[in-house]
């Protein structure tokens, strides 16, 4: 039982850490990216890849989230200067160039079979029995580091000119902002954080395949992002969890219909989230937690400086 | 030869959804993320009226036409009507969960197990070495009917003239006492007929799977953008472009790259020309 909250615990932090991702990119940046999948599946690739080529996970980790980073900025490059579904149509693609790639370049990444044995982090150091608790405490670290940082980000005038950008982009050009510029960079910071996210995925589960990177992650990504609120990052645990009882609660469906196969029941389950996210977007489109905003002390004479001028 | 035949006949079911993707942006305003789905779905109905019901193939295929119009007014009434005051980041949004629900609705009916629909084998069409079968035959009439039926309902009728009223100017139509929500109507259930045709005679010239619409979306895209995205006839001569180019890009590479390289045309096109080959430079955040 401590091992099934332990892991279901981890998976909720390291969707919370894609949440993040997204979260910049669409809740700040109002850029959508359909293709969020992809970038997390390029981050657990190349994590993976050079950790079992014998790199270490710290620098596997940081090639990760260069690479998506990097990758990230040259996709939005393609679409930034275009109405935001121009984006969200190249992301998509990527995302599926991606796992073409993954699914036939064997020779690199498996193919199907994907790649196992990813050595995990300082397992030479840990106690194998408490290994599990110390990577769940480590994600919560680097959840929490990443948690700050993106706060900082947000509440810097960067993240101001972001949210400019993201109401209206002829303002923020006419303030002498750099629209095209900010985009890129809130992209690829998302992407850096959706690259993290996978190469935690990688080194948590030692095995990857395509499968693990199909569009439900992006689905998951966005549900969190809606439940807890476009835009604050607060929300978002309470979102990447409210996700995973979904999921994990809807298990008992199983025990109610045993008519159905274990394949129904998976579709069903999806099916259900799928439901939620478009009843959460019609009935609750704000989420449960606002969005970080400056609020000034309210002044005492402001009535009466409105009355004189 | 033989390749530029087969990539002309697959344009042909990519032309099909991305002139209802073309329909459904320009009338409403938004890339309608769910095509893929309604792609599948067409062809599972033609599945359940051709396997199921023991029909003939060409009604089934009708019939999977009217049953996803009929469909795709529904979700317009239960999804995108709802969510109509918001802006279409949250429609796009929208749209995916739609193709969200809609795949898993399928795989809980059918699972994931892959299926043909009931046709009988005739012997292709030999013509100076190229080869045409019964099915492709099928596909370049049914694809053409509909590209000639939908360019004159937009040509010659007053629903067609509504439609790119409504299209250039929403308000201005409205306005000119174009009614919104009738148009909004058959904008859903034309695309729904033209996806649920495509689907259909996917399934018919190959198998039926949850994932076929999905190995579409790509390249539907592409021919859409390049056929200049909102302008439904560009769209058809993109998506026929695009079945070409696809076609002879696997005697480059190999096969499973088709949609890597319409992703590449798509990027391509976004850098260059993004209001496409036909269209005119007016496309504006």
């Amino acid at each position: 039982m401590t091992a099934y909250l332990v892991s279901i615990l981890t998976f909720v932090v390291l969707s919370a850490v894609l949440a993040l991702a997204l979260n910049i990119q669409w809740g700040q940046a109002g850029m959508i990216n359909f293709g969020l999948a992809g970038f997390f599946s390029i981050g657990a690739y190349v994590a993976a890849i050079l950790a079992v080529s014998g790199v270490d996970p710290v620098s596997s980790t940081l090639a990760a989230i260069v690479s998506t980073a990097a990758l990230s900025a040259i996709v939005s490059l393609a679409s930034v200067r275009l109405r935001e579904d121009y984006l969200a149509i190249s992301t998509l693609g990527f995302a599926e160039a991606v796992r073409l790639v993954l699914l036939n370049e064997s020779w690199l990444t498996g193919g199907p079979n994907g790649i196992r044995e990813i050595p995990r982090p300082f397992a030479g150091v840990l106690d194998p029995s408490s290994y599990e608790v110390a990577f769940l405490g480590a994600s919560v670290l680097i959840f929490a580091a990443v948690y700050v940082l993106l706060e900082r980000i947000i509440r810097s005038p960067f993240g101001r000119a972001l949210r400019t950008v993201r109401e209206d982009e002829v303002v923020a050009a006419t303030l002498g902002k750099n629209v095209l510029a900010l985009r890129v960079k809130a992209f690829a910071i998302g992407g850096a954080v959706a690259g993290l996210a996978g190469a935690l995925h990688a080194f948590y589960l030692s095995y990857i395949d395509p499968t693990q990177f199909a569009s439900f992650v992006t689905v998951y990504a966005f549900m969190a992002v809606v439940v807890g609120g476009r835009g604050s990052n607060r929300g978002l645990l309470i979102g990447a969890s409210t996700v995973m009882v979904l999921l994990e609660g809807t298990r008992f469906l199983k025990e109610l219909l045993p008519f159905m196969n274990a394949q129904q029941s998976a579709a069903l389950r999806l099916l259900l989230v799928g439901v939620a996210l478009i009843l959460l977007l019609i009935f609750r489109p704000g989420g449960i937690a606002r969005e970080y905003r400056l609020t000034a002390p309210a002044r005492d004479d402001a009535p009466a400086t409105a009355a004189k001028t | 030869m033989q390749a530029l035949l087969n990539g002309l006949i697959a344009g042909f079911l990519i032309a099909l959804p991305a002139i209802a993707l073309s329909l459904t942006y320009g009338v409403l305003n938004f890339a309608n993320f769910s095509i893929g789905a309604l792609i599948t779905a067409g062809a599972y109905f033609a599945y359940f009226y051709n396997v199921d019901l023991g029909l003939h193939v060409l009604v089934s295929v009708a019939l999977a036409g009217v049953s996803l119009s009929i469909l795709a007014i529904v979700i317009e009434r239960l999804v995108y009507r709802p969510l109509g005051d918001a802006d279409h980041i949250t429609l796009l949004v929208g749209s995916m969960g739609v193709a969200f629900v809609l795949e898993n609705v399928i795989r809980l009916i059918y699972g994931a197990d892959v299926r043909t629909l009931d046709i009988t084998v005739s012997r292709p069409i030999i013509w100076n070495d190229l080869r045409l079968n019964n099915e492709q035959l099928v596909i370049v009439a049914v694809a053409v009917a509909a590209f000639v039926a939908v360019a004159l309902v937009l040509k010659k009728t007053s629903l067609g003239r509504a439609m790119r009223a409504t299209s250039d100017n929403p308000s201005l139509a409205e306005a000119r006492g174009v009614n919104r929500r009738r148009i909004i109507n058959w904008t859903w259930a034309l695309s729904g007929t033209l996806a649920a045709l495509a689907g259909a005679l996917v399934a018919m010239d190959a198998t039926v799977e949850p994932l076929i619409g999905t190995n579409y979306l790509i390249s539907v895209f592409a021919a859409t953008i390049v056929g200049g995205i909102g302008n439904p006839l560009g769209a058809m001569a993109g998506g026929l472009l695009i079945g070409i180019v696809e076609e002879l890009s696997t005697l480059a590479f190999p096969t499973t790259y088709r949609q890597g390289v319409s992703f590449l045309i798509l990027v391509a096109m976004l850098f260059l020309r993004p209001h496409g080959i036909l269209g005119q430079a007016k496309i504006k955040r």
